[in-house]
């Protein structure tokens, strides 16, 4: 090994070497002509003595440069300078081909890189990761197939109790907490995790210890913190903090240790900034109910669950194992409230699924829109690696005299072959580079629209992905060298050489048609896929939510938990309310319980003449103060909102949406109805106005069946979030907002102020990343695909000018011309919309369900699309038409 | 002595000799030669043409280092040195010969 890396270097400094011996052996020379003086020999004679005893000179010489000189390597440098100067002889051509495979490969590398971090890659320092799981339940409702990743302490115990496939289990999540006193406090992820949490991995605390079994009890655990690094280094300047006091939410927590550079648990957004023990968390849960129960009743799904499958093990055994602990743990739930689904209905069970939710059975919408752009990512490679095959077809098919010239002076078909190889994968190499660059470049934005929490989606600084792009670079090199190769060792020697400079013949070559075709077919299928996402976004931007959130702030009060009663409550609820009001620019504010996309409540409902309402649906409420409706700008269509005057004592009264208006009271009007809140012992809420119907969870796949009450008649008056309408854009008064607000807040409660919108625009993610990556792609391979076929049709057109100089010196006319060129362009890009049309429909059945009220087999955005295409076709091919027109006849018929 | 009278060296014994001389002292291309030469009374004339090659794959294989050095009449010749894994060779090599030798050696005294 070691030999052969001196080796190596002698071969790197062969010339240094070379001169070395040279002066070496001239030494000894030098030596043994003294000898020969020494020995009496007349000085003219010396030299030639010594020179007959030293031997011959450049024998030696030959035999010793052996030991650093490598054949295969001369060979391979030469092929590689003889590239470098060919593609520095044509510098449009070079810088083409390494442009396009460049898109092709940063495109992938900069996918895989967000899918890998997503999907695939493991966390750091987990311990054999392949046998770590996520815990997914599984149930059914009214025979709808359901699943989570979150549930109950209790039924983790219950888990942990009831199976024996597991060796470690542990209880996790990520929640948002206050963290550190006063001024200094800011909102952050903590993660509340099991003691044992710690034992899937191989760590090493930088300060410290974490936290052991009996700091992690219920009903509560110690009050003790682990930081994370970078909070440690950022917030503490990384100083010894053990002992020190760190207040989380309204835990004082001790540190007690600093978890190593690059530990982030199993997060897969903002690494949290602190860990606390989950029972500590629980337990001190500033709702009371929640607090004490939280172990032993099965009313509160907040917790995730990772578990290692013992060895031998199998993932379906596993699975079997979880799913018969579900169904004792669903009938002790059934037992325990004495009521609910019981088990042969619900059929509950479990899945020991992948640890990160993106590959798991809840990947939403958008982690399955991101495959489809991995493909599409693909797909882009594909016609960047077939467009650079065609330029390097033709460049052999134009050096066809040039190769013939070498083949007959004797160079082997193999270092030809070699040659081409060589050359193709040096543009592959600068490809990558050029690639790897894009990527870099390009992360930047994909991060933005995917993992903006992620902190490093750094290609250039990443071996994985590093790994792909080179991956890609050789696939696309040996791709794109394999057909030239042949191509060039191919053909007809003696024709080649006696066709002359002149005639080197117009070659039709079936190999480029076909590439071109597949690239226009390509293109096709990728701007189809942007066009129907484009006109999905389209459609959820401009659907009527029932609401219009654009001009809305949402203020949230945290009363970090401070223990206050409903009075007190209730007192600053109405200052918030009021100074919010007041502040310029607010045009109307009201207090909500539920936030559209974030949460809802429901509760029981009766309604006279229905025997179960609930079977009817998923009734939501949201209790509300009497400017609710011009805050949100929601319509009230018939009947009046509330007001003031509907206060605590005066008759209850309520709001009910369309959808809901017409499923209650078919047939009848709804206002004045009776319907009864909570319980059917309750009052009457006699219905007083029909709103319309408003988004509450989804944008598709609800029944919308909402109603409004006004948060004076019910209990608990405390609001849950503070909407302020503002005239003009709400970013610009966000922390104007946020400092009235926090002025009245007392202790160390405080407020959070953000743009409604941003709650949407995250619901619309999938469509936005569809619809851009979709579009972007599309743009590039149709950019690539013109390219295409401006190249082949330029390079026919070259090579047919002495044929189109005898046409027009026969009397073609200028039109006759460019309709023969333009129409071969044409007839490409026809066969390949055609193709691809084809193609897209057979797609469509599988990108349907990502669309959104948009059928995936729209005849206007194929229709668009072809024109489009063939638009562009048309262009590629006028412009090498129009030099076609040029063609001298005078220098045609001189030429024959 | 005359040409004729000498002997061809047995091979892979080239190496040997030359990491034997060089572990006397430093030494160049030219010294080694006549080392050898005088050493053997003559009868090892070690080829430049050998010699060269030999001392380039002995290099190369680690067992010697080279470096430029003023000889005492101030000339710049090139020096071998023995390193610690030649020597180490040195030492197999040394062993092997001498049993290969006295194998040699009971096998021809009888004729």
């Amino acid at each position: 090994m070691r030999e052969w890396l001196i080796r190596l270097r002698d071969w790197l400094r062969r010339d240094e070497l070379d001169r070395e011996l040279t002066e070496e052996l001239r030494f000894h020379r030098e030596q043994l002509e003294r000898d020969a003086l020494g020995d009496g020999a007349p000085a003219e004679e010396a030299p030639y003595q010594a020179r007959r005893r030293l031997g011959n000179l450049p024998l030696i010489q030959e035999q010793a440069r052996e030991r650093w000189s490598w054949p295969w390597l001369d060979h391979f440098q030469q092929d590689v300078r003889y590239a470098l100067r060919g593609l520095r002889r044509s510098p449009g051509f070079s810088a083409t081909v390494i442009i396009t495979l460049g898109l092709g490969i940063g495109a992938n590398a900069a996918m895989f890189g967000v899918i890998d971090r997503l999907m695939f890659r493991p966390f750091p320092f987990l311990r054999d990761p392949s046998a770590v799981r996520r815990v997914y339940l599984t149930w059914h409702d009214r025979e709808r197939s359901r699943s989570t990743s979150a549930f109950e302490y209790t039924r983790y115990l219950d888990l942990v109790k009831l199976t024996s496939s597991f060796s470690q289990f542990a209880g996790f999540t990520t929640r948002s907490m206050a963290v550190g006193l006063g001024d200094a406090s800011r909102e952050r992820p903590v993660g509340v995790v099991n003691a044992s949490f710690f034992d899937f991995f191989d760590l090493r605390p930088a300060l410290g210890r974490f936290f052991v079994a009996a700091e992690d009890v219920t009903p509560k655990g110690a009050n003790v913190a682990v930081l994370e690094y970078g909070f440690w280094q950022r917030e503490f300047g990384g100083r010894n903090v053990l002992g020190e006091t760190l207040h989380v939410r309204n835990i004082p927590c001790v540190i007690i240790g600093v978890a190593p550079r690059g530990f982030v648990g199993v997060s897969e957004d903002e690494p949290p900034a602190v860990y606390i023990p989950i029972t500590t968390a629980a337990g001190n849960e500033p709702n009371e109910r929640m607090a004490t129960n939280y172990y032993k009743t099965y009313n509160w799904g907040w917790m995730s669950v990772m578990l290692r499958r013992k060895p031998g093990v199998s993932e379906a055994t596993a699975s079997q194992d979880l799913s018969q602990a579900h169904v004792k743990s669903w009938d002790a739930e059934v037992a325990l409230s004495g009521g609910g689904t019981p088990s042969k209905i619900a059929r509950p069970a479990a899945i020991a699924g992948p640890l990160k939710t993106a590959a798991g059975p809840d990947a939403g919408l958008e982690s399955k829109t991101l495959l489809w752009v991995t493909g599409v990512a693909v797909i882009v490679m594909l016609i960047a690696c077939a467009n650079v095959t065609n330029l390097m077809l033709a460049r052999v098919l134009r050096r066809r005299r040039e190769i013939a010239v070498r083949l007959a002076l004797g160079v082997s078909r193999t270092r030809l072959l070699a040659q081409c190889l060589t050359e193709s994968l040096l543009l592959a190499t600068l490809g990558c580079v050029a690639g790897v660059a894009i990527a870099q470049w390009g992360g930047a934005a994909l991060r933005h629209l995917f993992v903006r929490n992620i902190s490093a989606l750094d290609v250039v600084t990443d071996g994985r992905t590093l790994l792909v792009a080179a991956g890609f670079a050789l696939v696309a090199g040996v791709l794109t060298g394999l057909g030239p190769a042949f191509l060039a060792g191919s053909g007809d020697l003696a024709g080649a050489l006696k066709a002359g400079a002149r005639e080197g013949g117009y070659h039709r070559s079936r190999m480029r048609s076909a590439l071109l075709v597949l690239q226009g077919a390509l293109s096709v299928i990728l701007l189809v896929g942007a066009g129907l996402f484009v006109k999905s976004l389209d459609h959820v931007r401009s659907m009527r939510m029932g609401f219009d959130a654009e001009p809305v702030l949402l203020a949230t009060a945290n009363m970090r938990g401070m223990r206050t009663t409903d009075a007190e409550q209730e007192a600053l609820g109405q200052r918030l309310l009021e100074v919010g009001q007041a502040i310029p620019g607010v045009e109307y504010a009201a207090w909500v319980s539920a936030i559209p996309f974030w949460s809802s409540s429901a509760t029981g409902l009766y309604v006279e003449g229905i025997d179960s309402v609930r079977k009817l649906g998923r009734f939501t409420y949201q209790t509300t103060t009497p400017d609710f409706f011009k805050t949100m700008d929601t319509r009230v269509v018939r009947g009046r909102s509330f007001t003031a005057l509907d206060r605590k004592g005066t008759p209850r009264v309520g709001v009910v949406s369309e959808a809901m208006a017409k499923v209650l009271w078919p047939g009848k009007d709804a206002l004045g109805q009776c319907m009864r809140v909570g319980n059917d012992t309750m009052p009457c809420t006699t219905v007083i106005g029909i709103a319309e119907n408003a988004v509450e969870r989804s944008f598709s796949d609800e029944k919308r069946f909402m109603y409004y009450l006004p948060s004076a008649q019910y209990e608990p008056a405390s609001g849950f979030a503070l909407m302020l309408r503002m005239r003009g854009d709400p970013l610009l008064h966000q922390e104007t907002v946020r400092k009235a607000l926090q002025a009245v807040m007392p202790g160390q409660s405080y407020v959070g102020v953000q743009p409604m919108n941003d709650i949407i625009d995250t619901q619309r993610r999938s469509w936005k990343v569809g619809a851009t990556m979709f579009v972007a792609f599309g743009v590039l391979a149709l950019l690539v695909a013109a390219v295409g076929l401006y190249g082949v049709i330029t390079y026919n057109v070259a090579q047919r000018m002495h044929e189109l100089g005898v046409r027009i010196a026969l009397g073609a006319q200028a039109a006759d011309v460019v309709r023969l060129v333009v129409g071969q362009g044409v007839r490409f890009a026809l066969v390949g919309v055609t193709l691809g049309l084809g193609l897209a429909l057979i797609a469509a059945k599988w990108i349907q369900p990502l669309l959104f009220e948009q059928s995936a087999r729209d005849p206007v955005t194929y229709g668009m699309v072809a024109v489009l295409l063939l638009t562009v076709a048309l262009v590629a091919s006028l412009v090498p038409a129009m030099r076609a027109t040029r063609a001298d006849p005078n220098a045609a018929l001189r030429g024959e | 002595m005359t040409p004729s009278s000498r002997r061809d060296l047995l091979p892979g014994t080239l190496d040997m000799l030359i990491l034997k001389t060089l572990i006397a002292q430093p030494m160049h291309g030219y010294g080694i030669a006549q080392h050898l030469q005088r050493l053997s009374e003559d009868v090892i004339k070690v080829e430049e043409g050998s010699l060269y090659p030999a001392l380039q794959r002995m290099r190369q294989k680690g067992w010697i280092k080279a470096e430029w050095r003023q000889t005492p009449n101030n000339q710049r010749a090139r020096y071998y040195t023995v390193t610690r894994s030649g020597r180490k060779h040195l030492g197999q090599q040394e062993s092997g010969f001498l049993e290969l030798l006295a194998a040699i050696g009971r096998i021809m005294r009888p004729a």
